[in-house]
């Protein structure tokens, strides 16, 4: 709770239990949105800005887990905790495969909450950051030359310059010129890094020709 | 014709003589008879040196007319003629009548005379009395003072003398009728009363027989035997009897003899005896006597035959009808109480079972129901855990911490008001009878299935009328109807994809004084074969259902006066309809 925009998505059908809940996570700090349901919720959700989701598993017309499924399947990257009335094992099992936080049994004590909250938050925090640092990357990646994306993509396959030269009918000596560029723009100075960035980038090695 | 009576025409039993022998005698002559009629006076009866004045009467009376018949009737008349025959009817042929024979012997007669005698068998009627009263020792002869009744006391005591050893005598003759009849009211069981003639007390003063007896039955402790057919009927037992009308009857045929030419001397010299034995049967019954002790030809009269021998079949044919009809009756009244015992009972089992059913359901939402209690408990939880961390801060939101607690006492209630719902169905209490808002227990219902619903993916839409009028019921039984329409309901939509799994609740008013509600699924509708036998206990067409459910709803809206329908709806589905009268319907019903 370093960041105070952290939000929490609130979605409850049962009135009582989203008031309550909110306030809860409101006397602890955080920005709490409460939907009704999960229509509202998918109508006002803002993927900009940091936080996790508390969905309640049942509840009518689209359940907590089917609520998931058609989040996720949105792009959101977001964080869910479940709350569910009934232990019930399948579900939470279905719930955490499908990349749930916590699947919390009602009533559930502020300590449980905010711990998921917290993890939640984590999780977030190091999503966002990678994310951020994939942003970064493309946007060096971007800065490349074709020639130098094509070098690229010869370096990270584990070809020597006079390879590459040879593969792209060149001489040694205009590659080592290439290659030092794109390592300059990609701000890596070994293979290994560059191996690394590339991965990230999800650029893969260019096969054998 | 003189007709010379002993006594006063009223006199029995020569009078009763006398009126047989005159009536007869008119009814059966051709032609007319002049009747002269005389009573000698008891005085003179008594004393024939008295005679010449009333010879001179009757000499008097007859104006020297020609008589063609003179009729003394008793012996002191017969005697009395035969005294005054030559001065008063010298040639008038003389017909005596009812004269005892003792007291005339046949050997004073003319052969201008003839006679209907009196027989008396003195005997016969202390024989009587000892039979129908065996354990009778004393018998207390009721004879008057006056000539004739001594002349017949005297032979009665002769005549009695030989039969002493069975009973003994007790003459009344020398008391007073008022001292006679004293002593006839403190008689001892073992006696009886032989009233013989009566015609003069001691004290002089005359009776008449019809008089004596009469005062003498009415007093009376004992039986009274009479000795003449004259007093049947009068208050005497009965018995072997003078047969007066008999004596006058043939007296009447002797005279019309007489008067058709015959000489006296020519017609036969009778005695009428003692007749067959007579018997009042009121006295019988008032002496407690049987008739198995009466002689074997013996004649019963005035029997009143009992209602019982007069009708003997119409009262058997009534009796009967009768005894069928209480029968019938005791029946109907025994089935009333017996059915009503069984419909208390099969009242009070149809309440056991809906009791049982409403646990069944109860048990089968269990999951639902908890978590429509979870949901109020988790909201308290969180409430309560913020109000505490707001107040473990330095400047707490008291503003905040108050709604926190407002919204406690809030869920609390919403809580209480599930559990609430769920002890009144699971509490097996009192039927009730009050008013019920269709639509409030519509709402009440699908509140309480609210989780199941969710669970079930099943959407509830609901149309309820506004102003609907209360039914009258018990609300836990009616609510049980509804929870097992909306399972009932929930149930038919297992195979129903999700995005069509809607049950729709109307309520409506479909005629005056009645409420509906219907309850429409959109499952696969009744099946032709269910269709029959819905409501018939333990059918099912589920994989678990007891098959209870829709009887026990069908009883339970039978019980409020409703009915409880199923049908298929025409686009898809089944609707159930429960019909209800409102409660001012039910109210002028009863």
């Amino acid at each position: 709770m370093t960041d105070a925009t952290f939000t929490i998505f609130l979605v409850d059908d049962d009135a009582g239990v989203l008031k309550a809940l909110s306030r809860l996570l409101r006397t602890r700090g955080y920005e709490v949105r409460p939907f009704a349901s999960p229509q509202a919720f998918l109508d006002g959700h803002d993927p900009a800005l940091p936080g996790c989701a508390v969905f309640d598993v049942s509840m009518p017309g689209l359940d907590g887990l089917s609520l998931q499924d058609i989040f996720k399947a949105g792009g959101n990257e977001r964080p869910v905790i479940f709350l569910t009335g009934k232990g019930d094992i399948p579900k939470s099992v279905r719930a955490i495969k499908a990349g749930a936080i916590d699947f919390l049994t009602k009533p559930v004590s502020d300590k449980d909450l905010l711990d998921a909250i917290a993890r939640a938050e984590e999780i977030d925090a190091g999503a966002r950051q990678m994310s951020a640092d994939l942003t970064a990357i493309q946007a060096r990646i971007a800065t490349l030359t074709p020639r130098e994306h094509e070098v690229l993509t010869h370096v990270i396959a584990g070809r020597l310059n006079k390879q590459i030269a040879g593969d792209l009918g060149t001489v040694e000596k205009t590659i080592k010129v290439h290659r030092g560029r794109m390592m300059a723009k990609l701000g890596v100075r070994s293979v290994a890094d560059l191996v690394r960035l590339a991965e990230k980038a999800g650029i893969s090695a260019r096969a054998k020709s | 014709m003189l007709l010379l009576h002993s006594f006063g025409r009223a006199y029995s039993p020569w009078s009763d003589i006398a009126e047989s022998f005159h009536s007869d005698l008119i009814k059966n002559s051709s032609e007319p008879i002049d009747f002269y009629e005389v009573s000698l006076d008891t005085e003179n009866a008594r004393r024939p040196d008295q005679d010449k004045p009333f010879s001179e009467y009757i000499q008097a009376l007859l104006g020297g007319r020609r008589l063609d018949l003179v009729v003394p009737v008793g012996a002191p008349a017969a005697s009395f003629v035969q005294r005054h025959r030559v001065e008063l009817f010298p040639a008038t042929p003389m017909l005596i009548v009812g004269a005892d024979q003792r007291r005339i012997p046949v050997s004073s007669l003319t052969p201008n005379d003839t006679a209907v005698f009196l027989a008396v068998d003195l005997p016969a009627y202390i024989a009587n009395i000892v039979r129908l009263r065996p354990d009778v020792t004393e018998v207390a002869v009721v004879i008057g003072n006056s000539a004739i009744e001594k002349y017949w006391a005297a032979e009665l005591s002769s005549n009695y003398r030989r039969i002493s050893d069975q009973v003994d005598f007790i003459w009344l003759n020398d008391l007073s009728f008022d001292e006679i009849l004293a002593r006839a009211a403190a008689m001892p069981r073992n006696y009886a009363i032989l009233h013989f003639l009566l015609s003069e007390d001691i004290k002089g003063v005359p009776y008449s027989q019809e008089r004596s007896l009469q005062a003498l039955h009415e007093v009376s402790a004992v039986p009274i035997f009479g000795v003449g057919d004259y007093e049947m009927g009068r208050g005497i037992v009965g018995g072997p009897l003078i047969q007066s009308k008999m004596l006058g009857q043939l007296a009447a045929g002797a005279a019309r003899r007489i008067f058709a030419g015959e000489t006296p001397a020519n017609i036969k010299i009778t005695a009428v005896g003692l007749g067959t034995p007579v018997y009042d049967w009121r006295k019988l019954q008032r002496w407690n006597i049987s008739e198995a002790l009466l002689p074997r030809d013996s004649i019963v009269e005035f029997r009143e035959t009992t209602a019982w021998q007069q009708y003997r079949w119409p009262i058997l044919l009534a009796a009967t009808v009768l005894f069928a009809q209480t029968l019938l009756v005791v029946y109907v009244l025994t089935q009333n109480r017996r059915r009503r015992a069984a419909e208390a009972e099969a009242a009070e089992q149809r309440h056991e079972v809906a009791h049982l059913m409403r646990v069944s359901v109860l048990g089968e939402l269990s999951g639902a129901i908890a978590h429509e209690i979870n949901q109020p408990l988790t909201a308290i939880l969180s409430n309560a855990q913020a109000a505490l961390h707001l107040l473990a801060q330095k400047s707490p939101d008291l503003d905040e911490v108050r709604n926190a607690i407002r919204d406690i006492v809030d869920e609390n209630n919403r809580a209480g008001d599930v559990i609430e719902r769920l002890r009144s169905l699971l509490r097996k209490g009192e039927r009730k009878a009050e008013p019920v808002e269709i639509n409030e227990l519509a709402k009440s219902t699908i509140t309480l299935l609210h989780s199941e619903l969710i669970g079930r993916r099943i959407a509830v839409e609901t149309d309820l009328a506004n102003g609907l009028p209360p039914t009258s019921g018990d609300p836990v039984q009616l609510q049980q109807v509804l929870l097992n329409l909306l399972m009932n309901a929930m149930d038919a939509m297992v195979s129903t994809p999700d995005a069509r799994r809607r049950i729709t609740v109307r309520t409506r008013a479909p005629e005056a004084g009645a409420v509906e509600l219907q309850i429409r699924d959109r499952g696969p509708g009744i099946r032709t074969d269910d269709q029959v036998n819905l409501f018939k206990p333990f059918y099912t067409s589920k994989e678990h259902g007891l098959g209870l459910g829709l009887t026990i709803c069908s009883t339970i809206a039978q019980a409020h006066g409703g009915t409880l329908s199923l049908l298929n709806h025409g686009d898809s589905g089944a609707v159930a309809l429960l019909k209800l009268p409102v409660q001012e319907m039910m109210v002028a019903a009863k």
